[in-house]
């Protein structure tokens, strides 16, 4: 059962488009992840999501509800975190729950239980005032604002941005205790150890999906065989590649070059180790690897940019 | 109704955090009070003239004698030339010149015409109007005095003599006036300065988005922030009038509960139109620029320095778009001539269709979406 469908969904702000031919679900329980780099389109679609913004064109329905007709209904069931932190920095952490539990007409003492892993947390800062805080502690208040009227679904823009490896850590684990309640949620973020977190994820490149699967399958999905390469001579070599003609693609990852060949992969391999040879590079390893989700989106974003040029 | 008194007791809890906002609702009507009526003074003091006297005659010497001796005037001494004339008004030395002409004592001996020649400094044309009336009282009464020695054309000038009664304000004391206008002013500012911020800051950091997801409707918004800043100028009233008839001693002529009711719909029009700015502006700035805009139009505008009755046609239309000049005309009468709700029936509609009026506009320009 999916909670949101979203068809053929287009957005533009004045010329520029933002937003082109989107289309997924999200289903009742899971984590969504989007994943995408800065500008690609994300907090568009949350925008347009949590009722803010207005979509050109598509057709976006939530919990069998219209964006467009049904907007105030939408609002009484989805919990929204923007991408800028959005509460209240002169009012206490406790003013500022009570404030948005009395806007949703909800009661904090009902909810208190679901919000309880979190709130625990905040309640030696109950009287701090927000601005007060740090930044992980503002997102677990803003989780709990976002939660506290036991919505049946769960925007989330970018919610670990900024905030400090631990504290995204402890995040993610509260998401899945979210999760267990029942509740959908559709989450964003800029960083790649997160999406393997999600039951599904979406790569949202310059405004389109270009992939949306499970964390497994996508990895699956590679296309070639990826190896790596350990060189202290890594900027000479990429200057090198630059000039190497082979069916193949290269990038650096740290201190090692990730290789993919595509086909004939045994005789590339070797024809590869005889280019290293030809130009006195020395390596300490060369060797296959298995790929990993931001080997996967490399791929697809590199593969997206060349069809669309 | 949990949501509005929810959005009230929130918008307090603010506003009594906002250290600045607190000093201003307390320093401005202070302030206000306590140095504007007296340094908005139209009576004016302190004229400096200096003496051209080309005729060094008695009459010249005695006259001049007399300027010395008036305490509205501060003797500048003496000049010679032309040149020395220009250059005293010029660089504002002086504010007037008074000019004996050569042979002036022998012309009203024999009964001749003979001029006295006052130049003023009009670059403060207040000061230049009144002193010159100032200069002539004196000439005039110098006269007077010597009755029996007053040439025929002295006496031509000085047979008829005007009795001034101001009416309302017999002692045609400023403060008067300028009192009841600082009332005016202070909630004209407090109402529309302190909402056009509100909102817009909202805006600017985010905390608008978070408010409009939630399922709360439009006119609850604005009510929860109508009334918390509606009830802060009353009470920014209130105080002002316990100063007006404590310290300043004017009492009120007309009701007192006139006077609240008039203020009470006169709040709404500024807290409207302070909402209504905030709604359209983008940032803090923006939003206190256009209320700094306003607010000059509606003050000079308003009747406070000078009399709307004397100005053109084209402004007094304008100035039907003009709440303060309507809340001026109400204050006014209520608290000098004592005038009852039937006079100021007409005024206070215009207010209360203008607080209607701005008031839909404000929530039309509310989007609980993103522009």
């Amino acid at each position: 059962m999916s909670v949101i469908q979203v068809q053929n969904l287009n957005k533009s702000y004045n010329n520029l488009q933002a937003l082109t031919e989107i289309s997924f679900e999200l289903h009742k329980g899971e984590i969504f992840g989007i994943i995408g780099p800065d500008g690609a389109g994300k907090s568009t679609l949350f925008n347009i999501l949590a009722t803010l913004l207005a979509p050109d064109s598509g057709d976006v329905s939530i919990l069998g509800m219209d964006l467009n007709r049904d907007y105030k209904k939408i609002r009484k069931e989805i919990g929204y975190l923007p991408g800028t932190f959005s509460l209240y920095p002169d009012l206490t952490v406790l003013e500022n729950l009570k404030f948005f539990a009395a806007m949703y007409q909800s009661g904090i003492r009902e909810n208190l239980t679901m919000i309880m892993p979190i709130w625990r947390q905040l309640i030696p800062f109950k009287n701090r005032l927000v601005g007060k805080l740090s930044g992980g502690m503002k997102q677990k208040l803003a989780l709990c604002c976002a939660l506290i009227h036991k919505p049946h679904i769960l925007l989330l823009d970018e919610p670990t941005t900024g905030v400090d490896p631990v504290s995204r850590r402890e995040f993610w684990d509260l998401l899945a205790q979210i999760k267990s309640y029942g509740i959908s949620v559709l989450v964003s973020t800029p960083y790649m150890d997160e999406v393997t977190r999600c039951d599904r994820i979406a790569l949202l490149e310059k405004g389109r999906f270009i992939v949306i699967d499970t964390p497994p399958q996508i990895i699956k999905d590679y296309k070639g065989k990826l190896y790596a390469l350990k060189t202290t001579q890594l900027f000479y070599l990429l200057e090198l590649l630059d000039q190497y003609e082979e069916n193949c693609s290269f990038y650096p990852y740290g201190e090692y070059l990730h290789i993919s060949f595509y086909q004939d992969v045994e005789q590339a391999v070797i024809r590869f180790r005889d280019f290293l040879n030809q130009n006195q590079i020395n390596y300490n390893s060369f060797q296959e690897i298995t790929p990993i989700l931001e080997d996967c989106f490399i791929e697809l974003i590199k593969k997206n940019r060349d069809v669309h040029h | 109704m949990r949501i509005i008194l929810m959005l009230i007791k929130k918008e307090f809890l603010q506003v009594f955090r906002n250290r600045l906002l607190i000093s201003i609702l307390i320093v401005a009507p202070l302030v206000q009070f306590l140095i504007f009526p007296f340094t908005a003074d139209y009576e004016i003091k302190h004229i400096s003239i200096a003496f051209w006297d080309q005729d060094h005659s008695t009459l010249s010497r005695e006259i001049i004698e007399h300027f010395r001796h008036s305490s509205h005037f501060i003797d500048c001494g003496f000049i010679d030339s032309e040149a020395e004339k220009e250059e005293a008004l010029l660089h504002d030395h002086v504010d007037f010149i008074l000019q004996f002409p050569p042979h002036f004592e022998k012309q009203m001996v024999r009964g001749e015409e003979s001029q006295i020649a006052i130049t003023a400094n009009a670059i403060n044309s207040v000061k230049a109007g009144i002193g010159s009336d100032y200069i002539k009282n004196v000439l005039t009464g110098f006269f007077e005095s010597k009755e029996e020695g007053t040439p025929p054309s002295i006496k031509k000038m000085t047979s008829i003599s005007i009795n001034h009664i101001h009416w309302y304000n017999e002692k045609m004391n400023y403060q008067n006036i300028m009192v009841p206008g600082i009332l005016v002013i202070l909630v004209t500012l407090i109402g529309s300065y302190v909402t056009a911020l509100n909102i817009v800051r909202e805006k600017e950091i985010g905390t608008i988005e978070q408010i409009n997801v939630t399922p709360i409707l439009k006119w609850q918004f604005l009510v929860g922030k109508m009334i918390p800043f509606w009830i802060l100028g009353m009470l920014e009233f209130i105080v002002g009038l316990i100063l007006m008839v404590f310290f300043f001693g004017i009492s009120i002529q007309g009701s007192t509960t006139t006077l609240l009711g008039a203020t009470a719909i006169y709040l709404l029009v500024m807290l409207g139109l302070g909402f209504f700015i905030s709604f359209v502006s983008k940032n803090q700035l923006q939003a206190m620029f256009i209320v700094f805009f306003l607010f000059v139009i509606y003050v000079l505008l308003s009747g406070l320095f000078t009399p709307t009755e004397g100005m053109p046609e084209w402004a007094k239309w304008i100035n039907f778009a003009n709440p303060m000049s309507f809340y001026m005309d109400i204050i006014k009468l209520v608290i000098l001539k004592g005038a009852g709700l039937r006079e100021i029936a007409s005024q206070v509609l215009i207010l209360s269709g203008m607080a209607v009026g701005i008031n839909i506009a404000a929530l039309l320009s509310y989007s609980d979406k993103i522009n």
